[in-house]
């Protein structure tokens, strides 16, 4: 089974076909997806800009992240699943779409860039929680994770303006 | 019509060519016009959930608030400053679209009662219907960004 079937095969599901039948369907998985991103950007701003010495309504580092990343998740699990769909209505396109694969390939790097994160240096939070300026590793992960993301939306808009639409 | 008038008289405009035809302008504005209204909705959530109780209950509201209005402030700058070259761009997409026209009525009404509401909404005997208020303003935001992307389709 070669990607181009699969492709194919989403594209003919029922589902993809009542997404590209309805006319309201496309422009209201849009706007939810854009909903999705600015939540998932508008809650990693904030920590990020904490991490990179902003101060937020948190004086602990830790207490911010634990408070705010179940929204992230939640909204970034809107913005697959919405995402998903308009993906599987034109699957064939996105998929060949220059700037759908670098979208992807960003959210990765902002992936791995957490994941980073996540298992160095936040193991020693307890010694910089409460500081006005993290220590570098951390500095860098928030300006890292900003870039990424900011590259995320610039090339999520550009998909509108350079996909062949084939419906 | 007025509208229709100043429309094809900004449409016919040297500047609004030159941001059609120079093809990166309107997506890059666009983006950034997404990325600011991001940072409306994480300063927007913050708050407002601050205001109905919901986060950060042991942070004096007034902090938060105060914490993430200014960031409040600069993106909806920006957003007016983009919107603006979207509307001189296409204006016959926006000016005589009744979607672009909610939109802005939302905005202003989401403006003014953070304006208006902020100072009541944070002393110590506000009734606790005015939680409501906090709700309803996240609701607005979120309609906006809607009617954002509905413009595209109207």
């Amino acid at each position: 089974m070669t990607l181009q079937t699969t492709l194919q095969q989403i594209y003919d599901l029922p589902l993809s076909n009542a997404i590209r039948e309805n006319v309201n369907a496309f422009p209201l998985l849009e706007s939810l997806h854009v909903l999705a991103i600015t939540l998932v950007f508008g809650t990693i701003l904030i920590v990020d800009l904490r991490l990179v010495g902003y101060a937020s309504h948190r004086r602990s580092t830790n207490r911010l992240i634990t408070e705010l990343l179940p929204f992230t998740w939640v909204a970034f699990g809107l913005a697959i699943i919405s995402g998903g769909l308009l993906f599987a209505s034109n699957a064939m396109a996105y998929a060949a779409n220059t700037e759908f694969r670098l979208k992807l390939l960003m959210i990765a790097a902002a992936g791995i860039n957490m994941a980073i994160f996540h298992v160095s240096t936040q193991r020693t939070i307890d010694q910089w929680d409460e500081d006005a300026t993290p220590p570098f590793a951390a500095r860098a992960a928030g300006v890292l994770s900003l870039l990424l993301w900011t590259a995320v939306i610039f090339l999520g808009r550009w998909i509108g303006f350079t996909l062949d639409v084939l419906f | 019509m007025f509208v229709q008038s100043f429309g094809d008289w900004l449409y016919a405009t040297p500047i609004s060519s030159t941001f059609r035809v120079t093809t990166w302008i309107i997506p890059t504005v666009q983006s950034i016009h997404i990325l600011a209204i991001a940072v409306v909705v994480g300063s927007a959530l913050v708050s407002e959930l601050r205001l109905a109780s919901v986060l950060a209950n042991d942070e004096p509201a007034g902090n938060v608030v105060r914490r993430y209005l200014p960031w409040l402030w600069r993106a909806l700058v920006v957003l007016l400053l983009s919107g603006v070259v979207l509307i001189v761009a296409e204006p016959a997409r926006t000016l005589g679209n009744t979607v672009f026209w909610a939109k802005m009525a939302l905005v202003l009404f989401a403006f003014a009662a953070t304006v208006l509401l902020r100072r009541p909404l944070l002393r110590e005997d506000a009734p606790p219907a005015a939680k409501a208020i906090s709700w309803l303003l996240l609701a607005v935001w979120i309609a906006v960004i809607f009617c954002g992307r509905f413009i595209a389709y109207t």
